[in-house]
């Protein structure tokens, strides 16, 4: 079996290793480039959100790259995420293409442990689970690389620059759970925030702002599709503090995620019922941000997502009680990258600003 | 005491059963004005530009009500039979009220899962306090929830035309107006999915089986059951719809095995009636050539790209 799957970020790694584990060979989809959203783009409705035309895209790149498999996520109850796969099986099959198309529902991990997977590969359940503890370790690391990075970024954005590939190798080599634990210090001394031996750093190791992200659990994934924000944010020397992240949404997956509770408590104040999706975490993140004291929010999500334009609304509404910044960006294929960094720039200025004046007053 | 009923979304589903309850807990009923041009733009200042069309009417109604009503009363409609769900803004609309309007008026929000009753029940008895009285005024009012048991009939020498949509847009005049007039100028009835029996809409066959939204599933059943009867399909999808977006794709490709022209009008606040006039008559040209067989058009021209047909 040549198996694939749409690209998700750092942790395409993760699944990768999965799969792996389970007895497929793995051919990964092309990183994500204008030609994946263009391929996705022409084969796609229209009025479709951003996740899918980049998903299809990947899946006819790793068609093309001779992949006989595509597994694709699935259920997702009240977005439309659940459906992709009905359409994009129906548009691989439309243009001709042959492959055995897998979709694996997220919300039942029983069955994800005990049927699907098994009956997939013809292994025991227990090297799922195996497999899947592993997914999980080396997902937590791509999270804590992240996290690294961001923060190494907003002191010091060409050495984090430089130290990335390094990070990633590590990443990328690590495959037992002993290596991927050896991994985590190794990663976290790459990306250690203290300036280069010789060089004066301004900055000290300390970012001028702290943001929070929020938004879809896609775009919180794949940095692509939200043109690398995180990257941008840096550069502009504000730290991108985010709580999602793929770990975070198997641990959710697995109900075993505490800080999701933590979410619907916070949110509770904003939205009573879930409008599906992910709203409600969007917005608990935001709440949970503002008492953390970060300075900011950025809130992305794919243009026309349903739930998170709900989860706008409760976001306008923090902003206007508490006074807390927050940016709502919207993204399509079309969405124009100077417009995005003008409206990023003068939102870190704002928040700079803000604190500053703070500052001043409190002194 | 003052109710206010916004005459958006389900109202245009559910309003005689409302009015009809709320009148019989002895409340004034206040129905906001039909939709017009000053009550969008109030909308429009309210909620986020990517919202649908839809939900910027509603809280154009929501704020027009605001000002004149003690209480607003504002089902949050989950899910209905089968575990079906209402759409994610349409769970969402009455945490948005809360946000817009919630310091000004009391919002009642009974929360539909299932079942009608019992929390209608709970809402009436938050407005009147009286046990007897609410049950009397539901069974009352129950008389006044949409039924249709008979398929209507089809004769075959009348030009017909099915008009796909949710009722919350066709049976918003403003919104519908004009669709609706182009097609019966030009002789032709509008067949829509409310005039169906609920054996249709409900019906669990083809893609209808995988489909979690409830009105979606009525759209597409309504769809399936129309879509050899009429001479063509248009289908009103309002801008930034989520679930349309998708059923929409797989309706537009079953008519397109069928040989029956799909339209899907897209609209939103910008929408001009001449554009939808031009690009309607358009479409009935297409269907009435088609119809008399004068003119065949190449299959080559129906297959544009490699989005055509599945065989």
């Amino acid at each position: 079996m040549r198996a694939s799957f749409p690209n998700v970020g750092y942790d395409t790694y993760a699944l990768k290793t999965f799969l792996e584990d389970l007895g497929a060979e793995v051919i990964l989809a092309p990183p994500n480039s204008r030609r994946t959203i263009e391929l996705g783009s022409l084969h796609s409705p229209e009025l479709i959100c951003m996740p899918y035309k980049i998903t299809l895209g990947n899946m006819l790149e790793a068609l093309e790259l001779g992949a006989d498999t595509l597994f694709m996520a699935a259920g997702a109850r009240k977005c439309r995420f659940g459906y992709y796969h009905y359409l994009q099986e129906r548009a691989l099959k439309n243009l001709g293409k042959e492959c055995r198309f897998i979709p694996v529902t997220q919300y039942s991990p029983l069955d994800f442990f005990f049927k699907v997977m098994p009956g997939i590969f013809g292994v025991s359940p227990l090297r799922v689970a195996r497999a899947t503890s592993k997914m999980l370790a080396k997902s937590r690391l791509t999270q804590e690389f992240r996290q690294h990075l961001n923060r190494k970024m907003a002191v010091d954005f060409a050495g984090a620059e430089q130290a990335k590939p390094k990070a990633l190798a590590v990443i990328e080599r690590a495959h037992t759970l002993r290596e991927i634990q050896a991994a985590r210090g190794e990663v976290r001394r790459i990306l250690a925030p203290a300036a280069p031996v010789g060089q004066c750093n301004l900055n000290g190791t300390e970012p001028q702002v702290r943001l929070g992200l929020v938004g879809e659990i896609y775009f919180m994934i794949e940095q692509f599709a939200s043109q690398e924000i995180e990257k941008e944010l840096g550069k502009m020397g504000a730290e991108v503090v985010f709580e999602r992240s793929l770990y975070r949404h198997i641990r959710h997956l697995l109900s075993s995620d505490p800080a999701f509770a933590r979410s619907g408590r916070l949110a509770r104040r904003y939205l009573q019922e879930s409008p599906g999706g992910e709203a409600i975490r969007t917005v608990g993140e935001a709440v949970y941000f503002q008492r953390q004291g970060l300075d900011g929010v950025v809130h992305i999500f794919p243009f026309t997502c349903m739930p998170e334009n709900i989860a706008l609304e409760a976001l306008q509404n923090l902003s206007e009680e508490t006074g807390l910044p927050v940016l709502s960006l919207s993204f399509d294929e079309h969405t124009s990258r100077t417009g995005l960094l003008t409206r990023l720039e003068a939102f870190v200025d704002l928040v700079k600003r803000r604190k500053l004046g703070r500052r001043l007053h409190r002194n | 005491m003052k109710v206010g009923v916004p005459r958006a979304l389900l109202y245009h589903r559910y309003g005689k059963f409302w009015e009809k309850f709320l009148t019989g807990l002895g409340a004034e009923v206040v129905v906001s004005r039909r939709t017009d041009k000053v009550l969008l733009q109030k909308g429009l200042g309210h909620v986020s530009s990517e919202v649908c069309l839809p939900i910027k009417i509603m809280a154009g109604h929501l704020e027009e009500l605001a000002g004149q009503v003690d209480v607003l009363f504002l089902p949050r409609l989950l899910w209905l039979e089968d575990k079906l769900y209402a759409c994610p803004k349409m769970i969402g609309i009455v945490d948005i009220a809360r946000m817009m309007i919630g310091d000004r008026v009391r919002i009642v929000a009974p929360k539909i899962q299932g079942s009608l009753w019992l929390p209608h029940f709970g809402a009436g008895m938050e407005l009147c306090h009286d046990p007897v009285r609410v049950v009397r005024a539901l069974s009352e009012a129950g008389r006044f929830l949409p039924a249709h048991d008979h398929i209507p009939d089809f004769p075959a020498e009348e030009k017909r035309v099915a008009l796909i949509g949710h009722f919350y847009n066709l049976g918003d005049d403003f919104i519908s107006r004009p669709m609706v007039d182009t097609f019966t100028s030009h002789g032709y009835r509008i067949c829509t999915k409310d005039e169906l029996p609920e054996g249709v809409l409900r019906s669990r066959q083809g893609f209808a089986r995988k489909i979690r939204w409830v009105y979606e599933r009525e759209l597409y059943n309504a769809f399936r059951f129309l879509v050899d009867k009429v001479s063509g399909v248009c289908m009103i999808v309002s801008m930034g719809c989520g679930p349309d977006s998708l059923v929409a794709e797989f309706m537009r490709e079953e008519a397109q095995q069928r040989d029956v022209p799909f339209l899907q009008l897209v609209i939103d606040e910008h929408t001009g009636t001449a554009g939808i006039v031009t690009r309607i008559e358009a479409f009935l040209e297409l269907a009435e050539r088609r119809q008399a067989r004068a003119f065949k058009i190449p299959d080559s021209r129906l297959k544009t790209g490699g989005q055509g047909i599945a065989a």
